[in-house]
């Protein structure tokens, strides 16, 4: 299969020429089974300009199909949905799977065209599209043996992790997440920054505990490990209530679950190309030191990376 | 007046190296007035990166005030707002002026926006500063940091967006974008250029290409024909195009721009001064 980033960006878009190396565009991946159709995870604005090239092919006639993994349905991971063009050509056919919300996914994602907001309806969208609700845990298997399993990370108003295997690979999807430490995110809104490196109540360390452990354990040996580092490590000790992670918390997970590559994603919107290219060099330099048996990358618009049978 | 452009894009904001000239960001634009006053129009993406240039004056100490004026509550003019610093520092207060019909309306669309589902802030009470939301009613002028503001509703597809018509007492501004024009070859709607009449510098919208609006007339946009059009019908002093198609690179803008010059020269408005809106660029009035 071949790993394609078309939108590496957290919380919302930014253009610029800060920016155009690794891109402004919010978060939206591409995978491509050797045979089948494609996955694509996050709808962020990416997804936009993967639905043009997608246009270029089967699903220009009508005769496309692909399945479309959400994270969560905060903006910058659903917000390129009404621009994806295969949508309004009928016949082709869209799947697309998220975490159970208290409303129907159909009605969460219809809320996005509502009339105030946008002015095409969902309903203009004439191609076969279906929503399934998932909770964490669960396990499918698309047409051509291709898996898909998913666990709960540490968001507000929860987001989900997914591993794709296929083609003998394998690669897990962590966005978007804080680190396994210091606030169990749920439904709350945190107004102010917890207290650092203190003891947590015991339940909800063990809560932490346990979601670490279902992380560590679905990223268990894959090929490619893509993760929220939205934030440094400092920049965390500031807003550990905003849900984020940072390349130190990255790096421990892909060591713990023994992984061959690992990718920072999930840019912060105002980090430029060079503190990102500066951020890279840090932790590359960090891995070679600890000899680390994985590379790591950082996320830019355009990054392929090939992983198993091609 | 001091306009200067943050956003100048329409739909959905556009990274990418093919539209750092003129910028990728959703609309917003702001407007100084003489007194060191401060006016927003829109609050596209563009809002983040004039909130981020505001913390750094009085807005950073909670001491800062402006009116913001809503065209309609599209994405491209609202996806802004959870963004800006100003509104996470108490102190700061904000009078905004938007459609909807009264205020409890317009405050229950912004509020959709920050539904927990979509939105970690989850609710606009969780601002910190003072968020005041006020309906327009179009015929009545208002006050907006003394500057005198009057508006007109235009179509807008399957719906409707406010223009406005800002005076500071010498000289006069007006915002129009997302200008629908349902009818293909009509001439200007004689009301919208009563509205626009003899302003110092009309700000309309130019999302399309001549031969792209044809194939998307219901979306409600204008093109710079269109424009044209309404700058030399309305005698106005100079034009500034702004709203570009999502699709549209730098290399299209500059084309957009040299036609509309070429319209402007051909249709009688060669007197008419033409500036696209660029990211970062002020326009003094
Ligand atoms: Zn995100
Ligand atoms: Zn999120
Ligand atoms: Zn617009």
């Amino acid at each position: 299969m071949k790993v394609r980033f078309w939108g590496v960006r957290g919380s919302i878009p930014v253009p610029g020429r800060a920016t155009s190396r690794y891109g402004g565009n919010t978060s939206c991946v591409e995978v491509r089974p050797r045979n089948g159709s494609p996955i694509i995870i996050d709808a962020g604005t990416g997804l936009r300009r993967l639905g043009k090239s997608l246009m270029e092919e089967a699903f220009g006639d009508g005769r496309g199909s692909a399945t479309i993994l959400i994270s969560h349905t905060h903006w910058d991971h659903v917000q390129g949905l009404p621009f994806f063009s295969p949508l309004y050509r009928a016949g082709n056919k869209v799947e697309i799977f998220a975490r159970q919300r208290d409303t129907h996914l159909e009605a969460v994602f219809s809320q996005q065209h509502d009339s105030p907001y946008f002015p095409v309806p969902m309903s203009a969208m004439q191609a076969d599209m279906s929503f399934r609700e998932l909770l964490e845990g669960a396990r499918f298997e698309l047409p051509g043996g291709i898996r898909i399993s998913c666990t709960r990370l540490n968001h507000p108003w929860v987001a989900m992790a997914y591993r794709i295997d296929c083609d003998r690979a394998s690669l897990v999807y962590c966005a978007d997440t804080a680190p396994f430490a210091d606030i169990l995110f749920g439904r709350e809104f945190v107004t102010t920054p917890p207290a650092l490196d203190q003891p947590l109540p015991p339940d909800v360390a063990a809560e932490l505990d346990r979601m670490r452990a279902g992380v560590v354990a679905l990223a268990k040996g894959a090929d490619l490990l893509i993760y929220d580092t939205q934030f440094t490590y400092e920049e965390y000790r500031l807003r550990p209530h905003w849900g984020h992670s940072h390349p130190d918390d990255a790096i421990q997970i892909a060591r713990d679950a023994g992984v061959k590559r690992l990718c920072l994603f999930h840019h912060a919107p105002m980090r430029s190309d060079d503190d990102n290219d500066r951020i890279l060099a840090k932790y590359r330099g960090v891995v070679a030191a600890q000899g680390d048996p994985f590379s790591l990358d950082s996320a830019f618009e355009g990054l392929e990376i090939p992983l198993g049978d091609q | 007046m001091k306009i200067r452009f943050w956003g100048v894009r329409g739909s959905i904001p556009a990274p990418g190296p093919d539209t750092i000239r003129y910028g990728g960001n959703t609309s917003c634009v702001s407007v100084e007035t003489r007194t060191g006053g401060l006016v927003v129009i829109d609050m596209g993406t563009g809002l983040m990166h004039l909130g981020n240039h505001l913390m750094t004056g009085a807005f950073g100490k909670g001491q800062g005030r402006a009116s913001i004026l809503l065209s309609h509550t599209h994405w491209d003019h609202i996806q802004g707002l959870g963004f800006f610093p100003p509104v996470f520092v108490a102190g700061n207060q904000f009078t905004v002026w938007g459609p909807g019909g009264s205020p409890e309306v317009l405050e229950g669309i912004l509020e959709g926006q920050m539904d927990p589902n979509f939105s970690p802030l989850q609710t606009l009470k969780n601002f910190s500063a003072t968020f005041d939301v006020r309906a327009v009613r179009c015929g009545l002028p208002f006050d907006a940091e003394g500057l005198r503001v009057t508006c007109r509703e235009h179509p807008h597809g399957s719906a409707t967006a406010l223009a406005f018509r800002i005076d500071d007492g010498t000289r006069t501004f007006v915002y129009a974008s997302d200008v629908g024009q349902p009818d293909a070859g009509a001439p200007p709607h004689p009301d919208a250029i009563a509205f626009y009449q003899g302003a110092d510098v009309l700000l309309h919208d130019t999302t399309y290409r001549p031969e792209d609006q044809a194939t998307r007339r219901n979306r409600g946009f204008s093109s710079y024909e269109d424009a044209a059009d309404a700058a030399i019908a309305a005698r106005v002093g100079k034009l500034v195009m702004f709203h570009y198609d999502q699709d549209y690179s730098d290399a299209d803008v500059d084309e957009l721009l040299a036609s509309c010059r070429a319209t402007l020269d051909a249709r009688g408005g060669a007197a008419i001064g033409l500036v696209p809106a660029r990211e970062g660029e002020e326009l003094e009035i």
